[in-house]
């Protein structure tokens, strides 16, 4: 009955978690590339320290079936999450073009369409960049696990709820102080962006800046007032993807003859969502921790531009069929 | 929405962008000596359009491109800035190839299009520092510029004599050999590029 498409969608956490750990890992290994490109634009291999000797050789090792010319051919794969040049392509997150009209008051029209792709993904998928690209999201989320295990502990991780609309007014007053300011406010209140830039700094420069400090303290924020608070309460990026893919088209779906109101779903859900009664909203970041976690595979990505209402409890459910027995003994 | 907390906003609202703008006004005056990469806009255009990515400073294969902590205030905060008498500029015109927001802005490599929109700064020498000036013959900043004769030419005893086309790279500074360096780089932060 049901069909292996669905079945498959199970195994989609594994590969978000490939997906967070190569992004993560490009992160690291682009200032690795820089150094080595440095070195053989130097022609100074013989008077390389023994570090950066290996450092030399293991990217030379790496990229070599690939390239001819380090100096040159490395410059097609540059920068992080919040810009990057992808293979002669420019992309930038969509914050930073926000950030960049309200702090420059002016439309640069070749970095506009760098976001383009960008944006117009986020359209279809919604705020997909938070769970399967931001390296923000992938310390977060190990962050969080931190977080079940000191609970397990016994110590207090706090699990307070406010409102998601807090982080539109982030987003707003963001804007507001960027116009007045001419400062883009954003790039030192994003993570992904402190992120890609502190771990440039901290390998190819002289070790973590002052972003560092606000990462931190947010991943406390995240320990000690609410799971994943940053992105849910904070985040400008998240703000802005959420309004962006408010009409995304691709959403999870409860399908209620396959659901057993075991509520794992709820549990699992880092963004405080409620798949067991339909609701996914905006906020959903399309993650699938909920479809790997359900017992029943009654989760699954539909195209549709609007959530369902609540279908009622799930069929497979002592709920459902309690009510069912009662309405038969009342046709009795 | 009550009066009184409209009028509490507005107050609030006031405050904020009185700050703001003071704050403009502050971060007018760097407190330390650096350049901005080649082609870079005037100094408070670049920090407003500046989105702080780093891949100036990923491309630069001289690795002169350095970024800010918070030495030089909040507002230049992870913005590059090239300290000349560390590591100068070759003039690869690369940063300005990659910056995606136009904060730096793209120029071929060739030597007119330096010559007239890259606005680093200008070379200045202290002749009661300099060795050819107290008749020893050096010349070394003269063998540094990349635009030699356009730039910068001797006279007698290899004195060097700075043109109208220098761009301000600072080669001559990190190359000079006197400590402290006889010829330095006077940041030119109001440029106006085209």
């Amino acid at each position: 009955m049901k069909s292996t498409v669905v079945i498959l969608q199970r195994h989609l956490n594994k590969l978000r978690w490939g997906v967070l750990t190569v992004v993560f890992g490009m992160l690291v290994l682009l200032p690795f590339l820089h150094l080595y490109q440095t070195y053989e634009a130097a022609h100074a291999y013989d008077l390389l320290l023994p570090g950066e000797k290996s450092v030399s050789d293991s990217m030379e090792w790496l990229t070599s079936p690939f390239i001819n010319d380090p100096v040159e051919d490395l410059n097609k794969l540059k920068g992080t999450t919040w810009s990057a040049t992808f293979f002669g392509l420019k992309l930038s997150d969509p914050l930073a073009v926000v950030g960049q009209i309200s702090a420059g008051k002016i439309i640069y029209l070749p970095f506009l369409l760098t976001a383009l792709i960008p944006v117009l993904l986020t359209i279809l998928f919604g705020r997909f960049y938070c769970g399967w690209i931001c390296p923000a999201t992938f310390i977060y989320e190990l962050n969080d696990s931190l977080a079940t295990w000191l609970r397990k502990a016994g110590l207090p991780v706090s699990r307070r709820k406010l409102d998601f609309r807090l982080k539109y007014l982030v987003l707003g007053m963001g804007i507001v102080i960027s116009a007045f300011s001419g400062i883009i406010v954003f790039a030192a209140m994003y993570p992904p962006a402190i992120i890609g830039r502190e771990i440039y700094y901290a390998i190819a420069l002289d070790g973590f800046g002052a972003g560092m400090v606000f990462f931190l303290m947010t991943l406390l924020f995240d320990l000690m007032v609410s799971r994943r608070g940053f992105c849910r309460y904070v985040c400008p990026g998240g703000a802005l993807y959420s309004l962006l893919g408010r009409f995304r088209i691709l959403r999870i779906k409860r399908d209620a003859t396959q659901c057993n109101d075991c509520a794992k779903c709820n549990v699992v859900c880092q963004f405080g969502l409620n798949p067991l009664r339909d609701n996914f909203s905006q906020e959903c970041n399309n993650c699938t921790a909920c479809i790997a976690v359900c017992p029943t595979d009654a989760l699954s990505f539909t195209v549709n531009v609007k959530d369902l209402d609540y279908q009622g409890p799930g069929h497979l459910g002592h709920n459902y069929r309690q009510k069912q027995s009662k309405q038969s003994k009342q046709a009795r | 929405m009550k009066r009184r907390t409209f009028v509490q906003t507005l107050i609030a609202a006031g405050i904020v962008t009185f700050t703001a703008s003071e704050g403009q006004a502050a971060r007018q005056q760097p407190s330390i000596r650096f350049l901005r990469p080649p082609g870079s806009l005037s100094e408070s255009d670049f920090i407003s359009r500046c989105i702080r990515c780093g891949k100036c400073g990923e491309v630069c294969p001289n690795r002169c491109i350095q970024y800010f902590d918070l030495q030089n205030g909040v507002s230049s905060m992870d913005t590059p800035f090239i300290i000349p008498r560390e590591q100068a500029c070759i003039l690869c015109m690369k940063c300005g190839e990659i910056c995606p927001s136009g904060a730096i802005q793209p120029f071929e490599r060739e030597m007119n299009a330096i010559i007239d929109n890259v606005k680093m700064g200008k070379a200045r020498v202290d002749t009661n520092l300099c060795l050819s000036y107290q008749g020893k013959t050096c010349g070394v900043c003269y063998r540094a510029c990349p635009l030699q004769d356009v730039a910068i030419k001797t006279g007698m005893l290899e004195q060097p004599h700075v043109l109208e086309a220098c761009v301000g790279c600072g080669l001559c500074e990190r190359s000079c050999i006197q400590i402290p360096q006889a010829i330095r780089i006077i940041p030119n932060h109001d440029r106006a590029i085209v």
